[in-house]
């Protein structure tokens, strides 16, 4: 089922091998992440995928360059993720927004534009343009504490899009949210990203979510954490809710699920 | 809503009645020497509140300079015990190896007495100057340092480096160096911090002061004027600088809470 060798030249991330392994304090060793070989393709919207202890987060820290692989290789636009991070080619949505309170909505998404050292009237254009795109225009001034849970989080996204990331590297950004914001942020994310053209790289432990949003689902089991499906989702675009009650949307939903069963 | 808006604002409210009232029974009870009666005392040793105001009219031109001889030992020592103290926590958090241990010190030095400080810093600063006035000075502004030091090292300590999850990879993802990371997270993160350590560092500072000027050379100041009266069997004068001396210590926390309210509404509104 994987395919080791990818015809296409338009390989955005490459893993290779990738696996990682713990020590944890009785001096034990934990493998997270074993065998993992996958491309991620310019553009494409990839979930990945699984119950937790799966390794999908550790696997997004690699990529992210906030952790360092034991073994394997990694590239990314052919540079090693360090060389990525540090031209910033990734725009990252934590699990919680991770703003700062003391920063106003507007302040927050210039946060990184300032340590670009951009110019300060570029930081406030280009801030209002992220804020126009996720629909807080109105709250620049607000300060964080007083958004709902969704709003914090568009404002995350706003701040992971302001640097013009190549990559959009996404951690569970949904999953602290009730249903129909969700469904109403999961629209929107694909609104920008049709708009943008990023590559997404989408972590979650919701099958519905991954099915939806992405062109392809990485299925990670755990204990060790390892791909135990790629399925490509060959649902129409530019999707909208009505597509969560088709029956190919219902058995890309049950073949994942399916293929979770036994572990 | 408004039923809530009512309900904090009788929160307020009481917050100010209740040791008001409190105040006003106490001050009934002394005047009317039930107080006395209570703690076994004569009114030679806890002379009356009419007496006390009595004597704090006469001797205002006197108590004015003698409160302005310990403020000017408690502001600027509380100033540069805190910026030293923040200097100090900055420094812990960027050498994680010297920063355990730097700490340990550290609140192991803030448990000395100030009794025991006052005496050896009286030592040191003798041959500071000529001059008795600076020497007694610079006795008491050292010791006033030193106490708000700890405080400020330990609280802004956790400011710097009690992060939100990920705030830390996020700055990474920025390609953020370690200068930036404290400009723009670390330092604003800490600013509740400071406040924390300055509402102990005040009081502390203010008891500092009084006791600082027990050992000084020079014979001025709220705290001095108390013992030397006491020592003199003059309470009533005694009783005025220990009000003026309460006076000090709720001035000074009034402020701080109110710049605290000041500094923080933005964030917590």
């Amino acid at each position: 089922m994987l395919s080791m060798v990818d015809m296409r030249t338009d390989v955005e991330i490459m893993l290779k091998d990738i696996g990682m392994t713990y020590k944890t304090s009785t001096n034990t060793d934990v493998t997270a992440l074993t065998n993992v070989t996958m491309n991620i393709h310019k553009g494409e919207f990839v979930s990945l995928l699984g119950p937790s202890g799966c390794g999908k987060t550790t696997l997004l820290r690699i990529i992210a360059d906030l952790l360092t692989p034991t073994v394997g290789e990694i590239s990314v636009g052919g540079e090693s993720p360090r060389e990525a991070r540090l031209k910033r080619k990734y725009g990252i949505v934590f699990q919680g927004a991770v703003l700062y309170d003391w920063r106003t909505v507007k302040k927050n998404v210039m946060l990184p534009l300032e340590i670009m050292h951009l110019p300060k009237k570029d930081c406030e254009e280009r801030a209002d343009k992220m804020l126009e795109m996720v629909g807080l225009k109105d709250f620049a001034k607000h300060y964080p504490r007083q958004l709902s849970g969704g709003m914090q989080q568009r404002v995350g996204i706003a701040r992971a899009l302001a640097i013009q990331p190549e990559i959009l590297l996404m951690d569970e950004p949904f999953s602290a949210l009730d249903e129909f914001t969700r469904e109403k942020l999961h629209e929107d994310l694909l609104r920008i990203w049709r708009k943008t053209n990023k590559t997404i790289v989408f972590v979650t432990h919701n099958i519905q979510e991954s099915v939806f949003l992405s062109d392809r689902v990485c299925v990670l089991s755990p204990h060790p954490g390892r791909i135990s499906a790629l399925i490509d989702i060959d649902l129409p675009r530019p999707r909208t809710v009505e597509i969560k009650s088709t029956p190919e949307f219902t058995g890309y939903v049950a073949q994942i699920r399916s293929s979770f069963e036994g572990i | 809503m408004d039923v809530k808006k009512l309900k904090s604002r009788l929160a307020s409210v009481t917050a100010v009645l209740y040791p008001l009232l409190f105040g006003v029974v106490l001050i009934a009870l002394w005047q009317s020497q039930i107080l006395h009666k209570l703690l076994n005392t004569t009114t030679l040793i806890l002379p009356l509140p009419t007496r006390i105001l009595s004597v704090i009219k006469d001797n205002l031109p006197a108590i004015a300079a003698d409160t302005w001889a310990t403020v000017s030992v408690i502001l600027p020592g509380l100033v540069l015990g805190s910026i030293i103290g923040y200097l100090l926590a900055v420094f812990a958090t960027n050498s994680p190896r010297f920063g355990a241990t730097g700490l340990t010190i550290i609140a192991a030095i803030s448990a000395i007495p100030t009794v025991a400080l006052a005496a050896v810093i009286l030592q040191w600063t003798r041959d500071v100057s000529t001059d008795v006035d600076v020497r007694s000075y610079v006795m008491k502004l050292i010791i006033v340092t030193v106490v708000s030091v700890a405080s400020m090292t330990l609280n802004a300590y956790r400011g710097l480096t009690e992060l939100k999850p990920f705030a830390l990879d996020l700055m990474k993802s920025y390609a953020a160096g370690k200068m930036t990371v404290l400009l723009k997270l670390r330092m604003p993160n800490s600013l509740p911090y400071i406040f924390t350590s300055l509402k102990v560092s005040v009081p502390a500072c203010v008891i500092a002061a009084l006791v600082s000027e027990y050992f000084a050379e020079k014979i001025t100041g709220v705290g001095r004027r108390i013992r030397e009266c006491i020592l003199q069997a003059q309470y009533s004068t005694a009783w005025a600088y220990i009000v003026t001396a309460c006076v000090i210590g709720i001035v000074l926390f009034a402020v701080l809470m109110a710049s605290e309210k000041v500094v923080m509404r933005r964030r917590n509104s």
